[in-house]
């Protein structure tokens, strides 16, 4: 019988341990980033949990950037999960 | 986010990305951000400024302007003056709009405005003192009429503006008409008879008999057989052709107003009947028209348009000054009549030309109505009446 994870959920809720990655229109939410390892105009590279995600596009820029979460804008063209 | 102070932060570099890591390494937080020619504008908290110039040494930094509340601080404090000035005039015009500056008590008797003006004064309706609403109005007029139901028949108190305008119609006290015992109608002045409409008594004078001033027309004696039988107050209309003779001399020299056709625009200011004119005038005789611009209670704004004029003097031919003359005599009767009464007939019995006045007589009969009462008080010890003569 597969497990439902409750505690891991309640405790995902309660301390938002997992990251999550939105794109909208020319726009891309991550949250729960750990640290940006690579910036320019075309490319950007985040280190999340246990990943890394690269954003490829054109006149990429950072529009707001908290300790948890970053806006990027431009014309996404790809975004690519690199596992360790 | 809210409740700390955010500002914008200037960050003098031409490598956009490298500031970004290096920034995201500090742990800054940033929600806006511009790039300039060899800057970046970041909006972030002034915590994270404290922390850039902490670990971020090697790069010059300052901060350009500050959002929300302490932007409205800072603003407030670079135009002190301006922002206490409106402030002021705010305070002042509410003040104004909500106070009375006059009261104007509608009534021409001394002792009701008297009376009024200290009733007001009871419930703190005087000058300098703030308006009530119409509830607190409506109730006050109320008691004023019931505290003076002898004196006050209808009250009303509204505004105008600054002026608080108290309406008043006073108690009428009802006097009977006075009803005599016995009267007679007497003649106002010389005169021929031409109309007699009798209402009550007896008539001793019939239409064109000639009667001169105070003569009886009718009586209020009832007659029979040489004996007074009755009395009653004689009532009725007569009309009756008056004769006057009428003198004008009238100068032919004539004064009059000449307009030169020069205009001048200006501006004035009403302020509770008092204007002030905003630019000086430069014409000495001049008639003013007045086009309202703008109006708020007590307070106007008008275009002033003035015309020039000056005083010349012509001659009157002699025909002019004749004809003036007449008119002048017509007018002079004219004023006396009422709207039953009428000039019948002018005739100018004397005309001399001088050399510089011309002299007009004038014969002007008028239908006017010449009965008056006379009251019939007593009777003396040799018989004769004491009369008052009354309209």
């Amino acid at each position: 019988m597969k497990s439902l994870h409750f505690k891991d959920y309640f405790k995902n809720y309660l301390f938002d341990l997992e990251d999550f990655i939105t794109i909208y229109d020319n726009n891309l939410h991550v949250f729960n980033y750990q640290k940006l390892n690579k910036l320019s105009d075309t490319e950007i590279v985040l280190k999340l949990i246990n990943r890394e995600v690269m954003v490829k596009g054109t006149n990429l820029k950072i529009k707001q950037m908290t300790k948890q979460e970053l806006l990027i804008t431009g014309i996404i063209m790809k975004v690519e999960f690199i596992y360790e | 986010m809210n409740k700390e102070k955010i500002i914008w932060v200037k960050i003098k570099t031409d490598r956009y990305y490298n500031i970004f890591i290096k920034l995201n390494n500090v742990g800054i937080n940033i929600f806006d951000n511009k790039k300039g020619k060899d800057y970046l504008l970041i909006k972030t908290t002034y915590e994270d400024y404290q922390r850039i110039k902490k670990y971020l040494v090697s790069y010059e930094c300052e901060i350009v302007g500050v959002t929300g509340l302490p932007k409205v601080t800072k603003i407030i404090h670079k135009y002190a003056f301006f922002t206490m000035g409106t402030i002021l005039g705010i305070v002042l015009l509410i003040l104004a709009n909500n106070m009375i500056f006059k009261v104007d008590i509608k009534t021409p008797n001394g002792e009701i405005k008297t009376l009024l003006k200290n009733e007001l004064a009871k419930y703190n309706l005087k000058t300098l003192r703030m308006k009530k609403n119409h509830r607190q109005v409506e109730k006050i007029v109320t008691q004023i009429l019931d505290n003076n139901k002898d004196t006050l028949e209808w009250l009303e108190i509204k505004y105008d503006g600054l002026v608080m305008v108290v309406n008043v119609t006073e108690k009428t006290k009802t006097t009977q008409e006075k009803v005599y015992d016995n009267c007679n109608v007497i003649a106002a002045s010389d005169a021929k008879i031409i109309s007699l409409n009798i209402y009550q008594g007896v008539a001793l004078k019939e239409i064109n008999d000639y009667v001169t001033k105070g003569e009886v027309i009718l009586t209020g004696n009832i007659m029979h057989n040489e004996e007074i039988k009755n009395t009653v107050c004689a009532n009725g209309e007569v009309y009756g052709e008056v004769w006057y003779k009428v003198k004008v001399t009238v100068p032919f020299q004539e004064d009059y107003v000449f307009y030169t056709g020069k205009k001048r625009y200006n501006l004035n200011v009403k302020i509770n009947d008092n204007k002030y004119a905003i630019l000086r005038s430069r014409i000495d005789k001049k008639k003013i028209e007045e086009i309202n611009l703008y109006k708020l209670n007590d307070f106007e704004i008008n275009l002033v348009k003035e015309k020039e004029y000056v005083m010349k003097t012509r001659i009157l031919s002699v025909d002019e000054a004749y004809q003036k003359g007449l008119k002048l005599a017509i007018d002079k009767i004219n004023i006396k009549l009422d709207d039953n009464e009428a000039i019948l007939v002018k005739k100018v019995l004397k005309k001399e030309v001088n050399d510089s006045t011309i002299y007009l007589e004038v014969f002007i009969a008028t239908k006017e109505n010449i009965g008056v009462l006379s009251v019939i008080e007593g009777v003396d010890e040799n018989g004769s009446e004491f009369n008052k003569t009354s309209n």
